[in-house]
């Protein structure tokens, strides 16, 4: 815990205090220190999605200590159930959020394809990595899909660099089909691999798999050596190791594929102005982006901040090359779901 | 007795107004294509079971506990019924991954004692999970329905010879069953529309189809279910107005003076259920919290929790009166009270929408406690209505037909015999609409002002988070202050059995 607070107390004073206090971290190019930023003045109306474990409520802390004339009002809910009261919103007429953060590109893509994004500048999308830049949205912090594996009983060795492999390898596997960041995972494999390849994939995966209700399940369930590996999202296995540092778990990446996805949580613009794109501005900067790495374990989406402690950069990893917006197309993957009875 | 001119217009107003989230869904439902698959039908059976289940369970722990808090004479008497009741407090997500960490191989009890237990998951461990956040429905009604019962007719059938305990199940218990069966329908009800607790536990039920499509942004998809859905609460809905009351006469109720042994055995058989369903729950986010050490925690939360919950309480009693009245008066009177349940059975995350829909039609108060508590109101209507119903059937319509011909009009028979007859059932329906709203989740989440916290949120904030140590806190304060409500409440029933020409008034 001694780590968490002084993780907690650096931040607060490089967001807080004059100092750039995160020694060790050199801001390259995209990156921007909170110094150089305008300070954030007036009223926002924030519509905080969450879900998936996203750990955001320190940097706004933060962020609002820093800026004492900003009127920072927080609605927090599930991120589809946001999304759907900023349509419901936007069709009676009224608007309250000025800017949606969506732990899910589905969300974004709900509220995009009404016409409610606003664009962005270019200046604000380019200190992104190439990958991760889009006109009307702006990811913030990535999480990777993952293989948790139980060390007990398995080495890493014999798990297979292509997830397409994973089905022959004679491993019992845990996955959460309900989960959105598990439906997102088969979207993408359908966008890599086309509908029949994902079909055929999930009925040489069915009769090995057990299904638990989310990812934090899985990997608990994993490290209980109920089943040999699971399908999650990075972060669960590295916060129950920072609790746990024994934890008989441990991850496994693929290779340019769909079981090495990189998915956004990201931030929209609903209003007009220099209000919420400054404030997208923070979100971006050295500080924040470290915070929510080695804090909330999240994979910093900007060049010159290192990836949270136990995951590899991801210039080491391969994930694949995919478009984001590609993975709201939710509804043929629910089908294919249903279809092959793993929903 | 001939109905009241104008007692039906209130009733269908309100009607009207439970109704409106559904024709929202109707609305929203127009136009989507579902694909109704093989597993709908495992699924159906699935939640027919746990829905069964869960009532069951509610009935075997609520109605001797009613009996036990109706009748007998116990010390620190309404610290017992107010802890019995605070399940009701607790969202049963909590409850549910509660057992879920607890229990099992390699779990925190194997770890704190060394014992190895079975796991909670499937679908005994749902049932029983539900059955402990939902039993205080049926505690609560059927406490209710025993408390206006004279004790004269259980008295009469011991002196002719009856066992104590035989009185209780052909004398007292008949007469009380509509108030078991409105419990029993509630706890159904919550069965039905709970996503959280079969989720946690690994029991496939029809309410996780609705969240899948609703997180998938197929909101249309998710209307059409929970539509589905309706046709089962529609079902459950009807079977539970076959149990209607029957009049009783007003006179004091039952005390039973236990001997301090007797008390004793009573109490500590009572400890169980709120070492499960209250304490263990506490315990494991106390253990986390030392391990994750202590955090702040901000007091305005658990008062945004009360004065919402309070408000609601209030108005819906207030709403839940005409509706309760008009319900033993005709058919359409039934029908309109009928319908106020509906809602009930509905996901809670698609109910929150389509009162956003609904608040939406008020721009100016959107957002605000006004929509809001009105919000609270339209989702927890049923829980009064049914504790007013139960209340106002057994009322003795001899002293209707004594007021009139004594000249009273329908407004003075109103105020100067309904509600002091029926202040019981008001209480009741307070506490109810109380406690359920202290656990409301997603109306508050997307209805409330912006920035106002409760208890509710706050826990869902921290348990969504993994921040499971930060959950004690707020944990231990939703049950104290639910406590507290609850205590505030029974005093108001107290002094109403005080009042004259109440239930518990001298006998003439």
């Amino acid at each position: 815990m001694k780590r968490r607070q002084f993780l907690h107390k650096a931040l607060h004073s490089a967001l807080v205090g004059s100092a750039l206090a995160t020694a060790g971290v050199t801001p390259s190019v995209g990156a921007t220190s909170v110094d150089s930023l305008p300070p954030l003045k007036g009223k926002l109306t924030l519509y905080l999605g969450r879900g998936e474990g996203g750990l955001y409520e320190n940097v706004l802390q933060a962020i609002q200590a820093r800026n004492p004339d900003l009127e920072l009002g927080i609605r927090r809910g599930p991120t589809a159930a946001l999304a759907n009261a900023i349509v419901a919103e936007s069709k009676a007429g009224v608007r309250r959020a000025d800017v949606f953060w969506a732990v899910d590109t589905g969300a974004v893509g709900l509220v995009s394809e009404r016409g409610l994004a606003r664009p962005l500048p270019a200046a604000l999308t380019h200190q992104l990595k190439p990958q991760f830049r889009y006109p009307n949205f702006c990811p913030v912090s990535g999480r990777i899909r993952t293989l948790p594996f139980f060390t007990e009983a398995v080495t890493a060795g014999r798990i297979p660099q292509s997830i397409m492999a994973l089905p022959d390898a004679g491993l019992s596997v845990g996955w959460a089909p309900s989960y959105a960041a598990f439906q997102s995972f088969v979207t993408a494999m359908r966008v890599l691999e086309g509908d029949t390849a994902t079909e055929r994939w999930l009925k040489a995966m069915k009769p090995v798999a057990t299904p638990f209700a989310g990812e934090l399940g899985v990997v608990l369930a994993v490290e209980r050596g109920e089943v040999d590996v699971g399908f999650a999202n990075h972060y669960y296995t590295l916060r129950l190791k920072a609790g746990k540092p024994d934890a008989s778990v441990s991850l496994a990446f693929t290779r340019e594929d769909a079981g090495c996805l990189v998915n956004a949580s990201s931030v929209v613009a609903l209003s007009d102005g220099a209000l919420p794109v400054d404030f997208m501005r923070y979100l971006l900067t050295t500080e924040v982006q470290s915070y929510l790495a080695d804090e909330a374990y999240e994979i910093p989406l900007i060049d010159g901040v290192a990836p949270p402690e136990g995951v590899p950069a991801l210039d080491a990893i391969a994930p694949p090359r995919i478009d984001l917006t590609r993975l709201a197309d939710l509804r043929p993957t629910l089908d294919l779901l249903r279809r092959t009875q793993v929903l | 007795m001939k109905l009241p001119p104008g007692s039906y217009l209130p009733a269908a107003c309100v009607a009207a107004l439970a109704l409106a989230p559904i024709l929202v869904l109707i609305d929203l439902a127009a136009g989507a294509d579902v694909l109704v698959g093989s597993q709908h039908l495992s699924l159906l059976i699935n939640t027919i079971i746990l829905m069964l289940g869960t009532a069951l369970g509610a009935l075997l722990i609520g109605v001797p506990l009613a009996f036990l808090l109706a009748f007998v004479r116990l010390p620190l008497a309404r610290l017992w019924l107010v802890l019995l009741a605070a399940p009701l407090a607790m969202p049963s997500y909590i409850g549910a991954f509660t057992f879920y960490a607890v229990f099992g191989r390699g779990a925190e009890l194997e770890q704190w004692i060394g014992l190895e237990t079975p796991s909670a998951s499937g679908m005994l461990g749902a049932c029983i999970v539900m059955a402990l956040y939902t039993y205080p429905f049926v505690m609560l009604s059927t406490r209710a329905a025993l408390l206006s019962q004279d004790a004269n007719l259980i008295n009469a059938a011991r002196i002719l010879g009856l066992p104590l305990l035989q009185a209780m199940l052909r004398v007292a218990l008949p007469r009380a069953l509509h108030g078991v069966a409105a419990g029993a329908l509630l706890a159904a009800l919550y069965a039905l529309s709970d996503f959280g607790t079969p989720a946690i536990l690994n029991v496939d039920t029809f309410t996780r189809l609705i969240y899948v499509e609703y997180n998938a942004f197929g909101l249309s998809q998710a209307a059409v279910f929970s539509l589905h859905l309706l046709a089962l609460v529609g079902l459950v809905v009807f079977i539970e107005s076959r149990f209607s009351g029957m009049e009783e006469r007003a006179g004091r109720s039952l005390t039973l003076h236990p001997g301090p042994l007797a008390q004793t055995v009573t109490l500590l058989s009572v400890l169980p259920i709120i070492a499960l369903s209250l304490l263990l729950p506490l315990v494991l986010f106390s253990v986390w919290l030392v391990r994750e050490g202590l955090a702040s925690f901000d007091a305005t939360v658990a008062v945004n929790s009360v004065v919402a919950a309070l408000l609601a309480a209030a108005v819906a009693v207030l709403f839940a009166l005409p509706v309760a009245v008009a319900a033993g008066r005709g058919r359409i009177g039934w029908l309109l009270e009928r319908v106020t349940y509906l809602g009930f059975g509905i996901p809670g995350i698609v109910m929150g929408t389509a009162l956003v829909y609904l608040g939406l039609k008020l721009p100016a108060l959107y957002q605000t406690l006004v929509v809001l508590v009105l919000a609270l109101v339209l989702r927890f209507l049923p829980l009064a209505v049914g504790a007013l119903r139960g209340a106002i059937e057994q009322l003795d319509t001899s002293l209707y037909k004594a007021g009139r011909v004594l000249g009273a009009g329908p407004i003075e028979l109103f105020t100067r015999l309904t509600v002091p007859l029926t202040a019981r059932g008001v209480f009741a329906g307070a506490a109810l609409v109380f406690l359920e709203a202290m656990r409301e989740l997603p109306a508050t989440l997307l209805l409330a002002p912006t920035g106002f916290e409760t208890l509710a949120t706050y826990l869902w904030r921290v348990y969504e988070a993994g921040l499971f140590g930060r959950a004690a806190i707020p944990g231990l304060l939703l049950v104290c202050l639910s406590g507290l409500g609850l205590a505030l409440m029974l005093a108001g029933e107290r002094r109403a059995d005080t009042m004259p020409g109440s239930t518990g008034a001298e006998p003439c």
